[in-house]
């Protein structure tokens, strides 16, 4: 796979001094779904509106397909379509020719047909005739998605695309991107649900304070999330992990009270039957025993945490 | 060229036109007819003839140039605030469509309306007074210059705008008094000779007076002179415009 937008050491200072985005490099593969989850503020949408052209960059360069978004803006922008966060819309317009609208901008011939096939995918058909003013928030959003596909667009950006969204229309939106997936289009979703993270997403992006903290496979997270942590409180201090417990890597509380043990859910034995019988073979006594889970959210909070140092 | 985008911006512009179309046309046909009935029926009957002219024929480049004026003004400045305001512009700045193609669309767009009216204004003043029209080719250049120019003053100031109260405030505070201070209702000629020299500073002046030239074949000023100043406002728009894209004052951050 290669990637179809690349960014490279971009920077975003805002005219009132404020860093948005500090060196941000970001390669994003050909058909794969991206989800960039970050606190408010972080630089999310700073980042996507600056791949989009609405943003100028202060400094770096981004391409999409190849193109530069700036010297080539025609070409790469053709491949990019944007649903944004807010809902901008203007009221007094029809629902089809407001769709009609974003594909004549964006430099396509007309196609009722293609935008019929939208329309109905999103639920839009029968409202095609009306006013965006008579539409709920929910349709209004719905609106916005089906203009950033009406030009057939390669990449395409969402930008907290279930923020105050019904179940419906988020399990709609799922199975959208689903879709798109299948037909090869590049996703790219800002979010504050982790658990949307998990179950549309490819690749997980933690950004905070105009950083990128981490980029990761889905699946390299999930085995991270399942590692699991056991506290065995001992009835007795010891003063170091006995030899015949050298396999488990125990970690010794400085009081010699507690050991902990790491270990994976996923793999086929996790070691607690043996531990708990070698603990007893070296004449250790337990008090108490603990298991927590670390997940994806911890990793999260824990990330954010970190870079607010 | 991505004519597709212009077409679509110059046809959304034209549909919101179309889709308010009594605010569009009948309200500047009804208040041309009242300056008609006022201006050319009380006041001109006391006024009877400006050069050979009578005064309600004389009025009438006058009255078309007012209506276009503020129109392309309105029109094009509306057309690029709103969308600034409700947030739509983000599909424009985002899309594949250059600095050019956006101005021709909306200033395109805002030209053929004003163009649209002053045309309506026109055929509606025959119903009221009998106008020959001597170079209807330059007649229909100076329009055309107007409402290109205009329209790009418009789209200036709309985006130069951060409120409502803004985008009226050029319209209401420069150039209405230059329209009615530049000769649309009276010939300079008939002023004391020191308002007729500050008149000459007046930019407006030059149009209306080029625009009469056209009809009548008498001018307050030469024709030649009023060529050069509508080609260089328009120039200096867009110079303005130019600038405005290239550094997206007011339109990205």
């Amino acid at each position: 796979m290669s990637a179809i937008v690349q960014v490279r050491d971009l920077q975003k200072t805002y005219d009132g001094g404020f860093e948005a985005l500090k060196r941000v490099n970001l390669d994003i593969e050909e058909g794969e779904i991206l989800a960039l989850l970050g606190p408010n503020g972080a630089g999310k949408t700073t980042l996507i509106s600056t791949i989009c052209g609405i943003t100028t960059p202060t400094s770096g360069s981004i391409s999409v397909g190849g193109h530069d978004v700036i010297d080539d803006f025609r070409r790469a922008r053709r491949l990019v379509g944007l649903v944004p966060q807010e809902i901008n819309l203007e009221p007094f317009e029809f629902v089809m020719n407001t769709v009609r609208f974003s594909r004549g901008l964006f430099g396509k011939g007309r196609n009722d047909a293609y935008l019929e096939q939208i329309l109905k995918d999103l639920s839009l058909w029968d409202k095609r005739g009306g006013r965006i003013a008579e539409l709920s928030g929910g349709m209004k959003r719905r609106v916005l998605i089906a203009k950033a596909l009406s030009h057939e667009p390669r990449v395409l950006f969402l930008d907290e695309p279930t923020a105050g969204v019904d179940v419906e229309l988020r399990k709609d939106m799922w199975q959208l991107v689903e879709r798109l997936r299948k037909d090869g289009v590049t996703i790219i979703l800002t979010t504050h649900y982790i658990e949307e993270a998990e179950a549309i997403a490819d690749r997980v992006g933690v950004i905070n304070k105009g950083e990128i903290l981490l980029i990761e496979d889905k699946a390299a997270l999930m085995s991270r999330m399942g590692q699991k942590e056991m506290r065995i409180e001992l009835t007795e201090s010891i003063e170091t992990v006995p030899e015949s417990l050298g396999d488990y890597d125990l970690v010794r509380s400085n009081d010699g009270r507690v050991l902990t043990y790491a270990y994976q859910t996923t793999s086929t034995r996790t070691g607690i039957t043996s531990l708990l019988k070698d603990l007893q073979a070296a004449g250790i006594g337990l008090r108490d025993v603990q298991t927590s889970q670390s997940s994806l959210e911890d990793i999260f909070v824990n990330l954010v945490k970190e870079s607010a140092k | 060229m991505n004519w597709y985008g212009i077409r679509a911006i110059y046809r959304f512009e034209m549909a919101r036109f179309f889709r308010s179309i009594v605010q569009s046309i009948v309200s500047p046909v009804l208040s041309t007819s009242l300056y008609f009935v006022v201006f050319g029926a009380a006041i001109g009957s006391r006024i009877q003839e400006v050069e050979g002219v009578s005064y309600g024929a004389f009025i009438v480049p006058g009255l078309i140039m007012l209506s276009v004026l503020t129109q392309s003004l309105q029109n094009a400045s509306f057309g690029i605030y709103f969308p600034k305001f409700i947030g739509t512009i983000y599909e424009i700045l985002s899309a594949p469509v250059s600095a050019l193609e956006i101005v021709i669309g909306y200033v395109g767009a805002a030209a053929t309306k004003s163009l649209l009216i002053g045309s309506i204004i026109l055929v509606t003043s025959f119903f009221f007074v009998d106008i020959t029209i001597q170079h209807p080719f330059w007649m229909l250049a100076f329009l055309v210059l107007t409402c290109v120019s205009f329209s790009l003053l418009g789209f200036i100031i709309g985006i130069w705008a951060k409120s409502f109260e803004q985008l009226n405030l050029v319209p209401l505070l420069v150039v209405t008094p230059l329209v009615f201070l530049g000769g649309s209702f009276y010939s300079i000629s008939m002023l004391p000779p020191i308002w007729q020299s500050i008149s000459l500073f007046n930019p407006v002046l030059y149009l209306v007076s080029g625009f009469r030239w056209a009809f009548f074949g008498m001018s307050d000023v030469p024709v030649a002179a009023s060529l050069f100043a509508i080609t260089t406002f328009s120039a200096v728009c867009l110079g303005i415009v130019w600038w405005i894209f290239k550094s997206g004052y007011r339109l990205k951050t």
